[in-house]
């Protein structure tokens, strides 16, 4: 359900909005309603509590020369005092004015709608929720002998935001619901194994757990095993959650458009040109898939839109946040996204994936002499300006004469050239799966939540 | 905050509780290729509530978020249901911190200056950078910061911090007919030194030229690989996280009181955390729940001396004065002269992806994306490798500079060479 609060305040955004157009020629206003709880138990410890969640405004103004933005607790008040406060608030000196950069005019088209997708969480109680956890905790406790703690979390997500300008006035709301099992598990020394979901609905996040209550002690008990691997090039099968990790590395960092701005993206001189292997595809959007960033609208008021980055190995379309697609002339693609309401917009992927090919599983394992199949995200960094790429999956299985063996690897660090990777790919497999589980940094900083995945893809690369 | 305190005082049901309000200030300035592209303010404050309730024995509690539209009306029903879910939680009881009082503020020399100006004086600085023909700065981002800590509980505790602090993003880039290539540079600071911000600019465009003609070495080869204040501090992390009471506490800590973590012929490693470092952004005198931070040496020589972290888990463990959650991190210097360090070839880390470490997994690696390779006789600029080594391995044998810098964070060695790593 809309947050009540943010409806309350529809008027007073409205008010906001014409009182700053009189100095902006531009002027939005973002309100943002998230909550969020945590249910979390160990052997040893549980918790029940308000997540990271967060409740404000920021206005975006614009003259045609800098943007403006203020960010702030409440629209409520003297809404004339509140414009004069923000138009103080964000004046610079005449020394920084003369640097401003130019830019064309905004459109601000007309669009009222309200946007709502049900979630299930009202049909949980907190208590049905944390003994959950605490079952799901002690059934990774009995599973060997060598679990010395299992932790269960659930978290529950719901996002509300309303967006308003002269023109538009837009609302929605909806959900996402992550669930977390980690297993310790001690052979001589210790080992962490873990197991991530995330679903529209708490219901499908418990059916995961509940199958992954196995998965994680069998993980452990193979990562008590591992062995570092032997770093060198070789032939690799992906899991899709490794597949995710690289397009979101490789040209989902690469293609976000404030760093075309910047000259900080090789692609932005490849459009139209190979990247890839031609049997690869590749999207991005919020009305791409249904995942953990399928919003309506972006933090700029852009409806969600299904984003084609790369057709048949060749780079064709770039992510945009309204001030990056003001620069360069072009259309916005509902990727304008910021880490929260204290913080500015930029240009970011939302739902990051390889189109499905034609290959089945067996086959491209089969096919491998000698290499790996990799397993779970552990992280990535992205290199958009000299195209490297760094992705380490939490393991990997060998693959010898064309068979998984029992021989697991961990951690594994995957590197080297972004496109020399993308050509390499020979494979592509017909599972797909899209992992609505992670969190996205731009640099090292600006945290927002983003999924990732696709196909089994057979890569040549480098490990180590 | 008066009007929350008399409210939680009147809630009968609850047997303590705590407020933790963060009040956020600040003045953004966004540039692209020297023009300014956004101008940001930010005007905020994060007010945490966690209600504690004695039950069964046992200690139940459970945090929410209290924000400014709220009402009373809005926050008794806050309250209440943080109570029935406090019922839920059977934790160990363990107690609050009591009665201690103070309103402090973190030295700054940006202290009561005008952020606007100082944030205009911060990017002149990185401006004012000698960059080589070729040269530029895509990108720079300031961020001047006010923060307002107030702690206070049930059980007499009533402590309020401030805070100034600034942080600065560039990217510094060179460019000539053939490629463009690329640096990142970040730093925060509670000290504004312009001329040690120009000149540290200035080498990160030296480095981007570098960058430029950088070659791929002949690989495999096992090598000395050398890390700088940023990678040794990230290294620090992941082993002090590791000897947090929490892990203890959960069984999920891999390094034990009394291990010997370097045991080999490499200089010991001492590693102290504490509250306050001159002139860093994480300083503090008190973490979240109030306790006033003094210092704890995780490893002493090479051995794991203590563990560290919350009040909480501090005391489930049976520390009779838990640390606190201390931010910064001190290294004592070692052997390792610029003479020794010349006298092997070795490999120079100057950006590497992100530095991969992993006690469980014994790993320590990562792409370098810059390092200079020295071979005894001449520096070459390198690229499009990976390193890898097991951590155990390296810690033994890791030599630490005799010269000490402050970074962020951390204080200590400005170098520490690893011996005999994997490089591809």
């Amino acid at each position: 359900m809309f947050s009540k609060y943010l409806d309350a305040k529809r008027e007073d955004c409205r008010k906001l909005v014409a009182e700053l157009k009189k100095t902006f020629s531009y002027v939005s206003v973002l309100g943002t309603d998230v909550r969020s709880t945590v249910y979390r138990a160990d052997k040893r410890v549980s918790s029940v509590r308000d997540g990271s969640g967060e409740c404000g405004f920021v206005v975006k103004m614009n003259d045609g020369n800098s943007f403006y933005e203020y960010s702030f607790d409440d629209v409520s008040g003297d809404v004339k005092k509140l414009a004069a406060h923000i138009i103080k608030s964000v004046k610079v000196t005449p020394s920084l004015c003369s640097r401003s950069i130019s830019a064309a005019a905004i459109s601000d088209e007309p669009l009222k709608k309200d946007f709502s997708r049900n979630t299930d969480f009202d049909k949980y109680s907190d208590g049905q929720l944390l003994e959950k956890c605490k079952e799901f905790s002690g059934l990774l406790l009995k599973g060997d002998e060598k679990v010395v703690n299992g932790i269960a979390m659930i978290n529950a997500l719901s996002v509300s935001k309303l967006f308003v300008t002269e023109n538009r006035e837009l609302s929605q709301h909806y959900g996402w619901a992550y669930g977390y099992l980690i297993v310790v598990y001690v052979d001589g020394k210790p080992v962490q194994a873990r197991e991530f979901s995330g679903e529209p609905t708490i219901s499908e996040v418990l059916v995961d757990m509940e199958a992954g209550v196995k998965k994680a002690v069998d993980l452990a008990r193979h990562l008590a095993k591992a062995k570092p691997i032997v770093p060198g090039v070789y032939d690799v099968i992906t899991d899709p959650s490794i597949s995710g990790l690289i397009a979101h590395e490789a040209f989902g960092h690469g293609v976000e458009m404030d760093q075309f701005v910047k000259d900080r993206a090789m692609a932005k001189n490849f459009m139209g040109e190979y990247v890839a292997s031609p049997i690869v595809d590749m999207h991005d959007g919020a009305a791409a898939t249904q995942s953990v960033a399928s919003y309506f609208f972006d933090d700029d008021g852009v409806l969600a839109h299904d984003t084609q980055i790369i057709d048949k190995g060749v780079l064709v379309a770039g992510l945009s946040d309204l001030a990056s697609a003001t620069q360069l002339s072009t259309m916005p693609t509902g990727n304008g996204r910021r880490e929260s309401f204290k913080r500015k917009a930029y240009s970011r992927m939302t739902n990051t994936f390889f189109s499905a090919g034609k290959d089945k599983l067996e086959d491209m394992i089969a096919s491998v002499k000698h290499g790996y199949m990799l397993f779970q995200t552990n992280n990535g960094m992205e290199d958009p300006k000299n195209w490297q790429i760094q992705c380490t999956a939490e393991y990997g299985i060998e693959i010898i004469d064309g068979k998984l063996t029992d021989n697991y690897v961990s951690p594994v660090v995957m590197s080297g050239s972004v496109p020399e990777l993308l050509k390499s790919i020979s494979m592509v497999g017909d599972n797909f799966k899209v992992i609505g589980a992670g969190m996205c940094g731009k640099g090292y900083k600006e945290w927002v939540r983003v999924s990732d995945g696709g196909p089994s893809l057979k890569v040549r690369v480098k490990l180590g | 905050m008066k009007k929350l305190i008399e409210i939680l005082n009147g809630v009968k049901k609850a047997s303590g509780w705590q407020i933790t309000e963060n009040a956020k200030t600040s003045n953004e300035l966004f540039f692209v290729h020297e023009k300014l592209e956004t101008v940001r303010a930010t005007d905020t404050v994060d007010t945490l509530v966690t209600i504690y309730v004695e039950h069964d024995d046992c200690l139940g509690d459970s945090s929410f978020s209290v924000y400014s539209y709220m009402s009373d009306e809005d926050i008794l029903n806050k309250i209440n249901a943080a109570i029935e879910r406090a019922k839920l939680v059977f934790n160990r009881p363990y107690k609050l911190v009591e009665g201690e009082k103070l309103v402090a503020e973190i030295p700054s020399d940006m202290n009561g200056k005008d952020k606007i100006k100082l944030a205009e004086s911060i990017a002149d600085a990185v401006f004012a950078a000698k960059a080589p023909e070729g040269g530029s700065l895509n990108a720079l981002e300031v961020f001047v910061n006010d923060v307002k800590t107030r702690v206070v509980n049930s059980r007499g505790l009533d402590k309020t911090q401030t805070k100034r602090y600034a942080f600065v993003e560039a990217i510094p880039t060179f460019t000539d007919e053939k490629q463009s290539v690329e640096v990142y540079f970040s730093a925060d600071f509670s000290n504004f030194d312009k001329d040690k911000l120009t000149e540290d600019i200035s080498t990160k465009l030296a480095e981007a030229k570098a960058r430029s003609v950088a070659q791929k070495p002949t690989t495999p080869m096992r090598v000395n690989v050398v890390l700088r204040a940023d990678d040794i501090s990230a290294l620090l992390d992941e082993l002090s996280s590791d000897m947090s009471y929490s892990a203890a506490y959960t069984q999920s800590d891999y390094y034990k009181i009394g291990d010997d973590i370097c045991g080999g012929n490499g200089d010991k490693i001492t590693l102290t955390l504490f509250g306050v470092v001159e002139g860093s952004k994480a300083s503090s005198y008190f973490d979240d729940d109030g306790v006033a931070l003094s210092s704890v040496t995780l490893v002493k020589d090479g051995v794991v001396t203590a563990k560290h972290g919350s009040n909480r888990f501090g005391q489930y463990l049976g520390v009779e004065r838990p640390s606190g959650v201390l931010p910064c991190k001190a290294l004592e210097t070692g052997s390792l002269s610029q003479e020794k360090l010349s006298s092997e070839p070795y490999i120079e880390c100057v950006a590497l992806s992100a530095l991969q470490v992993d006690v469980y997994s014994d790993y320590i690696g990562g792409e370098i994306r810059t390092a200079f390779y020295h071979d005894g006789k001449s520096c070459t600029p390198v690229t499009g490798i990976t390193m890898s080594a097991k951590l155990s391995e390296v810690l033994k044998t890791a030599l630490l500079s005799d010269k000490c810098v402050v970074q962020g964070s951390y204080k200590g060695p400005d170098k520490m060479l690893l011996k005999n790593v994997s490089v591809l």
